[in-house]
């Protein structure tokens, strides 16, 4: 056990604003680099990294866990956000003066991978207040061990609709390549698909990347430990997501 | 070495001086029953100005009991402690908050709590022996004796005292004969030589009180005006340096200025405007949060495995600038639930724009918490600003944990703050080349 983790040797770097000294910041374990052009990692503040340890720890209660998750879900989605497109919009403030901002352009909706996806609903509805949140249930099939669709319930005009796709973990990928299966069969196309994660696993992101390259991944975390095996190192995150 | 690096950062830094480091002092003395308290309450309604008590000693259990017995001594100066009430004097004349004792007439002792006074342009010390203490002199920008006949004196000790302070008249007049009057002669009487002004028949005498009152307003009006002197000579000497690394502008992302398009258009329903207004200003708090300190923590996960992360190095309280400030009241409760709240009322004069503070309310131990979240929604030119963070600083809170967040800032007041107090550091949404005046709480608070 103690071999693997130093032969993996996660990144560590310290972590801090700008204006302060490198000897003045704590250091970190960070996200790897996988340097992909559709995949966009969090920046990795030291807020986020204190978000992130509490949610591994596990003296952290499922109260606390819910709470802290929720708070790096809503950065995950306002990130997420940032990559639908927009128009320019100028408008009048209430001092006279005139604002050039910008509006979104299309209609957007959420689409949860049963069960675990449902968690980040949440943290979604917090920043869109209306927004339609579609379900896709796979499971992995007994027999042939390999994921299957049992239920999905999406918008009917989800062609038409940029889908912002949730599921909280993402190892070896199977669910969520067959959910992005699903979407495409329903007339969504590759790149109006944003895939939100709160912690994924650099060879399952690695290559969810190059088999849809049109897809945008936007996660707070990329994780050596991941791969160790299924569920990985942050098997518990996932225990605290599915569990009821 | 690092004495010589220190005394050369302070002679780079900016200087502020917050009106209530030049507090004037006008002192009331007389004696007792000779109209000076109802004077000098005249004059401090007059200017809305605080009000304080009294420095009377705390009794020991015998001079309690002589107390309670109408035999002790309250009118000899021995029962006035001037050595706290100089100290007091000198902490509020350099602009330091001050803790006033609180004492009870009733109960013949000091209570246990202690009445903060902060801030006052002028202060009214008022008590017999105002003008007793050459230490006290020294301070007092102005000393007031007020006289009155012997007669008028003591028929009004007696209404006051059964009346105010529960006694019974044989008791007052015990006193009256035993101290009050041998103490007159002895030590009240002889500071109407010290005194700049005498005014005989206390508050009847409406001449003497329209001349003191507009005294006190000419000062305030030449304080106001310095004070305001001293902040735009202070905007124009951080013009010419460059902006504080310290200063973090949020990223201008295409939902942040979705965000604030929404905000900032006038034909904004009132529903939408208090939703994205809590939506960014969640995103502030996160921000400003990165700016506080961590340390690093070994996590240990259910699996056993460790993970080196970080965990906040202490707590983190936060100080909201009303009204604007309590607008993100929802957002940092959204991401700090028992976040420790502390508030600042400081408004701008009408007439002359300068900011005054008017209520204050602090964590306790608020120079022990780990960092301090200073919030507002608009910071304009950061007079007000400015002075919330002096009161901080006053309050022991070093500079390099405090925190200042809001939605939007006027360059030039940002530059000028952080010119004072280098060590701050600012994180603001809109950095505006000419800022706005106050809207953002308008539209939040739908008035």
């Amino acid at each position: 056990m103690t071999d693997k983790t130093t032969s993996q040797a996660p990144p560590k770097q310290s972590v801090g604003p700008e204006y302060r000294a490198q000897n003045q910041k704590p250091s970190a374990t960070v996200s790897v680099d996988v340097a992909l052009e559709n995949v966009h990692v969090l920046p990795q503040t030291p807020q986020l990294i204190a978000l992130l340890s509490m949610i591994r720890s596990k003296t952290t209660d499922r109260a606390d866990f819910i709470f802290y998750s929720n708070r790096i879900i809503r950065l995950l989605v306002e990130e997420g956000l940032n990559h639908l497109p927009v128009i320019e919009h100028t408008v009048t403030t209430p001092v006279g003066r005139t604002y050039n901002g910008l509006m979104f352009q299309g209609k957007i909706c959420g689409v949860s991978i049963m069960r675990a996806g449902e968690a980040m609903e949440q943290g979604l509805r917090d920043c869109c207040r209306s927004v339609r949140i579609g379900k896709i249930l796979i499971q992995r099939d007994e027999e042939t061990s390999q994921p299957k669709l049992f239920y999905d319930k999406l918008p009917e005009d989800i062609a038409d609709r940029w889908v912002l796709l949730l599921d909280p973990m993402f190892a070896t990928g199977g669910s969520a390549t067959m959910a992005v299966e699903v979407l495409k069969s329903r007339g969504v196309p590759e790149d109006h698909i944003l895939f939100l994660n709160l912690i994924a696993s650099p060879e399952g992101v690695r290559a969810f990347s190059a088999k849809f390259p049109r897809l945008r991944v936007v996660t707070s975390f990329i994780d050596q430990g991941l791969d160790e095996k299924k569920n990985g190192r942050d098997g518990q995150v996932l225990i605290h997501f599915e569990k009821d | 070495m690092t004495g010589l690096e220190s005394h050369v950062t302070v002679q780079k830094r900016a200087y502020y001086s917050p009106p209530w480091a030049d507090v004037s002092i006008i002192g009331v003395a007389g004696s007792s029953g000779s109209g000076k308290s109802t004077l000098a309450q005249a004059i401090v309604k007059k200017l809305n100005l605080p009000w304080v008590d009294s420095f009377y000693k705390t009794l020991t259990p015998e001079q309690s009991k002589l107390a309670f017995a109408n035999e002790y001594d309250f009118d000899s100066p021995d029962a006035i402690d001037f050595d706290i009430l100089v100290e007091r004097l000198r902490d509020l004349k350099a602009g330091k908050r001050a803790d006033i004792p609180v004492y009870s007439f009733a109960k013949h002792q000091r209570m246990e709590h202690t009445t903060s006074i902060y801030s006052p342009h002028v202060l009214v010390l008022e008590g017999i022996f105002a003008l007793y203490d050459p230490r006290v002199l020294e301070l007092l920008d102005m000393g007031i004796y007020c006289e009155a006949d012997g007669d008028t004196c003591l028929s009004r000790r007696i209404v006051r005292d059964v009346r105010e302070r529960g006694r019974d008249i044989e008791g007052v007049i015990k006193q009256w004969f035993g101290f009050v009057k041998p103490n007159f002669e002895k030590f009240v009487e002889p500071q109407r030589k010290v005194a700049d002004l005498i005014v005989p028949r206390g508050i009847e005498n409406r001449v003497a009180l329209d001349m003191m009152v507009q005294f006190i307003e000419k000062k305030l009006f030449e304080k106001s005006r310095h004070h305001r002197e001293a902040l735009s000579q202070l905007e124009i000497a951080c013009k010419e340096s460059p902006l504080s690394d310290r200063v973090v502008v949020l990223d201008e992302t295409p939902q942040l200025k979705f965000m604030n398009t929404i905000l900032q258009d006038i034909d904004t329903c009132p529903e939408d405007f208090i939703f994205y207004f809590d939506r960014l200003a969640s995103l502030i708090i996160e921000q400003a949060l990165n700016n506080v300190q961590f340390k690093e923590a070994t996590i240990v996960t259910p699996q056993g495995h460790t993970y080196s992360g970080l965990a906040p190095k202490g707590e983190v309280c936060a100080v909201l600038v009303l009204r604007g400030g309590s607008a993100f009241e929802p957002a940092l409760r959204k991401t700090i639930p028992d976040c420790r709240t502390g508030r600042i009322l400081i408004q701008s004069d009408f007439s002359t724009g300068e900011p005054e503070l008017h209520y204050l309310r602090l964590p306790d131990n608020i120079q022990n918490q780990e960092s301090v979240l200073l919030i507002d929604t608009q910071m304009a030119s950061g007079g007000a600003a400015l002075m919330a963070v002096q009161v901080l600083v006053d309050h022991g809170v070093p500079q390099e944990r405090i925190v200042l967040a809001t939605y939007s800032a006027g360059k030039i007041g940002l530059h000028r703050l952080t010119s004072v107090f280098p060590e701050i550091t600012a994180v603001v949404c809109n950095m505006l080349d000419t800022p706005d005046e106050r809207w953002v709480e308008r539209r939040y608070f739908r008035c």
